[in-house]
């Protein structure tokens, strides 16, 4: 099994740099947005101009390790019929997935992280100010995070089985997860109402909890909160699994 | 002129005539149409539940902002978007030889001839939202005001289209990307809001280089009745600069294009 991941990931690898550009596209082309906001917030409130960039470089960065496009690509393997040669694979389509996400999340660390040393020589604010204990916190929800937006993407992209069009739902969801995943702002800047929904729901344990312990700005305890990222992988999993053994009995190919 | 027209509504009728076989498909746009101006709506809600303005801007200002932020970006899915993958296929395949040989203007045909028509309800959604925020602010905009605004709403379309095309004509050298278009998103979502907003160096850039304040917050003003007949000439005349070197650029580029294959 190992050794079969190994020669998974180096396919992947030899893959991904075929398309190098386009990754580096991927990788800078999402920090507009999030660059505009952390502007617009600055603006508002000039005195905290420290504490939104920290929260913003650190968005980047997590956005970036936990992003998943399987959902598109599920979509478009079941609607031209790609699927089916997984099939006959002898590993299950999801590894593909995995070792994919694996090998862009490790490049897009190996961009982005020398980026940041290099920004926290000028930029003060980006002084990491964490303990080894907090620092291994971090990476744990980072992990749970990617797993949850993983699962999230491709248990979505499952139901491709049985509605065409996933991907447009899919969309409509991301759009939403702007307010409540902590994309728009810090938790604390937002109204209750906001603040309490995105403590429930899976959004904040996809990207804002991991930014939140990166920053050392935890809303509520990071107990609770790892409870319920946790809570919410285990949801993901059992419905991507759920999803996995109906629609395979539902799959029909397409193309002669 | 007049024969460009034409032929524009030639490709205005074609397209349509296309799209109208996807009718099913316009139920499910519509909805993500006004998600989408939903959701935008929403994130300038979010901004002013911490402060009183943006900018300088206070909150009506803002919507009337969006809402030519979002008509613009309709204009744009509509008619620019579209040509953008197909040129970069031309380019590489070689199948601009067959649009450098038909009798129209090269740089016309490649950025107009695909268009995509649903996107239009964004520019209805935008006009409705510009006319939502000057209800909120009680104000009714004189006769002069909308002149200058159409004005310089139609200099925003010139800058628009001459630094698309300024960036498109770019992939004459840079063939290995297929989309560039995000790029020039990059740079068009810094006209969602005030200029005001952005200080420092940015601000600088986004005035005088690119000058992306001239692009909403300038048709914006005017219509709020805060325009000076100075600011109007020079967007104007800035524009025909873009227009015109992007015109440059794109000659420049014809003749150092080669073809592929043999």
């Amino acid at each position: 099994m190992l050794h079969k991941y190994a020669v998974l990931l180096r396919m992947k690898w030899v893959e991904m740099f075929e398309y190098r550009l386009a990754s580096l596209v991927w990788v800078f082309g999402a920090m507009t947005q999030p660059l505009i906001t952390m502007l617009v917030w600055m603006n508002i409130d000039r005195e905290a101009s420290a504490t939104f960039i920290l929260y913003f470089a650190s968005l980047i960065v997590v956005e970036r390790l936990t992003t998943a496009w399987d959902v598109w690509e599920l979509d478009r393997e079941i609607r031209e019929g790609s699927f089916s040669y997984y099939i006959v694979r002898p590993f299950a389509h999801v590894h593909w997935a995995i070792a994919e996400n694996l090998v862009y999340k490790l490049v897009f660390f190996v961009i982005l992280a020398p980026v940041w040393l290099v920004a926290a020589i000028f930029v003060p604010a980006l002084r990491l100010k964490l303990d080894w204990g907090q620092l291994a916190l971090f990476v744990f929800a980072l992990l749970i995070a990617s797993a949850i937006r993983f699962l999230f993407s491709y248990s979505f992209g499952l139901l491709g089985f049985w509605v065409t069009k996933v991907t447009a739902i899919y969309g409509m969801l991301e759009a939403i997860s702007l307010f409540f995943s902590g994309r728009i702002a810090p938790l604390s800047f937002l109204p209750p109402v906001i603040q309490q929904l995105s403590f429930y729901l899976p959004f904040r344990y996809m990207v804002g909890f991991p930014v939140e312990l990166l920053t050392g700005d935890v809303h509520g305890t990071a107990g609770d909160g790892f409870l319920l990222a946790i809570f919410w992988m285990l949801c993901f999993l059992a419905l991507t699994f759920a999803l996995w053994k109906r629609g395979l009995k539902k799959n029909q190919a397409v193309g002669g | 002129m007049r024969r460009n027209l034409r032929i524009f509504r030639e490709f205005f009728r074609t397209c349509l005539v296309e799209e109208l076989e996807y009718r099913s498909e316009f139920l499910g746009n519509l909805l993500s149409s006004l998600f989408g101006i939903a959701i935008a709506i929403l994130t300038i809600q979010i901004f002013f539940f911490q402060t009183d303005q943006l900018g300088g801007w206070p909150y009506a200002d803002v919507l009337v902002l969006l809402g030519i932020f979002n008509t613009l970006q309709g204009l744009i899915d509509f008619a620019l978007k579209p040509n953008m993958s197909r040129l970069l296929q031309n380019i590489r395949k070689g199948t601009l030889d067959y649009v450098l040989t038909k009798p129209v203007d090269s740089m016309f045909f490649v950025s107009f001839r695909h268009l995509v028509f649903w996107r239009l309800v964004d520019v209805l959604l935008g006009l409705g939202l510009v006319a939502y925020g000057l209800w909120v602010k009680r104000y009714v905009p004189t006769l002069s005001d909308l002149l200058i605004f159409l004005v310089t709403l139609f200099a925003s379309l010139v800058l628009i289209y001459a630094l698309w095309m300024l960036l498109m004509t770019t992939a004459f050298w840079v063939i290995k990307i297929d989309d560039l278009s995000f790029v020039f998103n990059s740079f068009f979502e810094t006209t969602r809001f005030p200029i005001g907003t952005y200080r420092g160096w940015l601000r600088i850039v986004l005035t005088y280089v690119l000058p992306a304040a001239l692009i909403t917050s300038t048709p914006a003003s005017a219509l709020l009745g805060n325009w000076s007949v100075g600011a109007t000439l020079i967007t104007v005349v800035v524009a025909g600069i873009f227009l015109w070197l992007s015109r440059l650029f794109w000659r420049y580029a014809l003749r150092s294009y080669t073809s592929a294959s043999s």
